[in-house]
């Protein structure tokens, strides 16, 4: 039986080939005090709760608090949405968090000829305040915190939508928790350019932040999407220059509408990736929380403590998993989770094994909840503030992630600024750069993926667990409903508010949209009819795919 | 046919999915292999993909589903290119797709499948062996 061991030999003296991180930063084979000895801990890493926050946004960190444990969630209508979420709070969730569909996020009607076959596929479908109504029936909202994933244009409705169920329920809208996440500009990396034209998003984007920031002092007005650029293929230091910058055209455009850096700045918060490399990712955490300090105050002039601290949700890194072998993905998952814990994050979802497949089973969703709970209540983990800190590979790490994405960053300042960095479309080479050497470093077995180029077995021809499917009838259902409301309600005062959006955008992009548009939520404008007066009035096509044309004009 | 003639391929999203880093992606690494290669862009109809697929007179149809097209949109290019009585022209799909319905999406006449994670030598070396024929 020779032959059959011959590879056993290879396989007990292997080692490691690749020596640098996912994100090609060389790294040695051992740190001692040396590597750290030009820190400055005080100034440079200082204790939990302490500027700059390298180790942690709070002293007591998890013993105050555990991170919310969420799980994005959306498909079909808003009813079959809500039904996942009640399961999800049964089982023991700390937040929700909901994901539009692409009609909804492209800003575009269940009637729109374009829709068909696309409502209810990749999150929930709204279109009116009655789908907003069915997604939180029976749901507490005001004790709930509720990230609703909008990050287009229409976010100024869907956050009026919501504001609107809140006051029908009495609610005090001050007093809401959560996020509308809010970076429409970002959305143009993820294939929505024509619904998200640059100069459009970033006004819709600064709208929600100073109509949140005047009359929500609980409720995060931007969640910087740097998970969203992540996945397009960048580097752990692309991901925190990138997102800073993005973040920063939001300072800038919300201070032009003359607020105070201290009346926004504590609700900013971010979404960032927690990818395959472990160190890498602790480091990179770490890293973007110091940055983010620094620049709080030293660019910005923050005063408030509470504007320095980089607060964060993980979304651990869906474009890390494969179908290959999809059960492997549930450890991916987890690791990547237990590095963003490590690191101190607020908010977590932990991808469902079965999404490089489909949108995740029931079943799927609840072992990724299982996997946050079995972290929080099992391992330990969260009893000690920054637990990796002083280890002299991890501050060294953070030290040159910190200092490359300072690199990226002064590179981006070079070409004008993020905005301009857009506009002319060099993020988009950098981003198409990076995904390319991604895919070449897989395909030459540089980087390793188990299933896919080593240890690879026979295609399985099942899904374990099965495969989620999106009832057939959604398309039909929300096209009737959309038809039936614009058939009830009274289009005199639909026409009316929506003019009053129109004429509210002719007094400038200053002009903060908002309470028009919460009144043409409340007179059951749709979601469509909102977006595209608002295009319109900023001389964009009502239509963002130019297929149909304002009805009411 | 001239068999030293490059393999023109067609790469397209449909619908819209706006997942486009992977059709990117795979566009750049045929044209790294020797094809010759259209990269359609976002939002295609099926109308849309066969019109250019005859325009430009391609020998492959590459199909980007990340969002469930792969049994709306995808099974409709071929239905056109069947009511033309188009055989020679090789349909693939890539994406985000269960295996469970790869069976569905070749009875319907897509020659062949590759989920997420597939490799470029894979698809290069699939329809090297199989274009210019007729399905």
């Amino acid at each position: 039986m020779a032959e059959e061991n011959s590879g056993m030999e290879d396989a007990y003296f292997e080692k490691p080939k690749r020596l640098e991180t996912w994100s090609g930063l060389p790294v040695s084979d051992r740190y001692t005090p040396e590597d750290v000895e030009q820190i400055d801990y005080q100034k440079e890493i200082a204790d939990p709760g302490q500027y700059p926050y390298t180790r942690g946004i709070h002293p007591d960190m998890y013993r105050g608090k555990y991170w919310t444990r969420r799980e994005v969630c959306g498909y079909g209508t808003a009813s079959d949405t809500n039904k996942r979420l009640k399961f999800q709070m049964a089982e023991g969730v700390g937040g929700l968090n909901v994901i539009l569909d692409i009609p909804s996020h492209m800003g575009i009607d269940p009637d729109h000829p374009r829709a068909f076959d696309e409502i209810g596929v990749t999150g929930c479908n709204f279109c009116s305040l009655e789908d907003m109504e069915d997604l939180v029936d029976g749901i507490a909202i005001d004790k709930t915190s509720m990230s609703l994933i909008t990050t287009s244009c229409s976010t100024p409705v869907i956050l009026a939508q919501y504001l609107v169920v809140a006051e029908k329920r009495g609610i005090d809208p001050s007093t809401l928790r959560g996020t509308i996440q809010n970076d429409p500009v970002h959305f143009r990396y993820c294939g929505f350019r024509t619904a998200v034209p640059l100069k459009l998003a970033l006004k819709t984007g600064v709208d929600s932040i100073e109509y949140t920031a005047r009359n929500m002092p609980h409720w995060y007005n931007t969640t910087v999407n740097m998970y969203d650029l992540r996945e397009q293929g960048i580097d752990a230091p692309q991901e925190v220059a990138f997102g800073l910058g993005m973040a920063m055209c939001y300072i800038d455009g919300a201070l032009e509408r003359g607020l105070k850096i201290d009346q926004f700045a504590p609700r900013m918060a971010f979404y960032c990736s927690s990818h395959v490399d472990f160190f890498e990712e602790v480091a990179k955490l770490r890293a973007a929380r110091k940055l983010w300090a620094k620049i709080l105050k030293e660019k910005y002039g923050a005063q408030d403590p509470r504007s320095l601290k980089f607060r964060f949700a993980v979304h651990t890194a869906g474009c890390s998993l494969v179908p290959q072998q999809p059960l492997n993905n549930i450890i991916r998952v987890a690791y990547q989770a237990m590095a963003a814990v490590l690191a101190g994050v607020q908010s977590l979802h932990c991808c469902s094994y079965d999404e490089p497949i489909a949108l995740p089973t029931e079943e799927a969703q609840l072992l990724a909840l299982r996997t946050q709970q079995i972290l929080a209540y099992e391992t330990g983990v969260a009893r000690v503030a920054d637990p990796l800190g002083g280890s002299y590979y991890v501050e060294s790490l953070t030290g040159v992630i910190e200092k490359k994405a300072e690199e990226i960053l002064a590179q981006i300042e070079e070409l004008g600024g993020m905005y301009e960095a857009m506009r002319t479309e060099w993020i988009d080479k950098e981003m198409e750069k990076a995904a390319l050497k991604r895919q070449k470093e897989l395909e030459e077995s540089k980087q390793i993926t188990v299933g896919v180029n080593a240890f690879v077995s026979e295609a399985e021809k099942e899904t374990p667990g099965g495969v989620h499917r999106i009832p057939a009838e959604t398309t039909e259902i929300q096209v009737k409903r959309v038809r039936e409301l614009k058939e009830r309600r009274d289009n005199t005062k639909v026409r009316n508010a929506l003019e009053a959006v129109s004429r509210k955008a002719d007094q400038g992009e200053k002009a903060n949209l908002m309470p028009e548009i919460i009144d043409a939520v409340k007179a059951y404008a749709t979601l469509g009819e909102i977006v595209g007066t608002m295009r319109e009035a900023y001389g964009y096509s009502y239509d963002p795919l130019k297929v149909i044309e304002n009805p009411f004009k | 046919m001239n068999e030293d003639k490059k393999i023109k391929v067609l790469i397209s999203k449909l619908g819209l999915d706006g997942h486009d880093r992977g059709a990117k992606v795979v566009a750049s690494l045929f044209r790294e292999a020797g094809m010759e290669v259209i990269y359609l862009g976002l939002y295609q109809t099926p109308e849309n993909v066969v019109q250019a697929a005859l325009e430009e007179d391609v020998d492959v149809i590459g199909l980007s589903c990340l969002s469930g097209e792969h049994l709306t949109f995808a099974p409709e290019v071929t239905k056109i290119l069947q009511g033309k009585e188009i055989k020679d022209v090789l349909v693939v799909v890539g994406g985000v797709i269960p295996r469970e319905d790869i069976p569905e999406m070749k009875d319907l006449g897509i020659d062949e499948v590759f989920t997420a994670g597939s490799l470029t030598k894979d698809m290069v070396g699939y329809i090297r062996d199989n274009v210019r024929k007729q399905h």
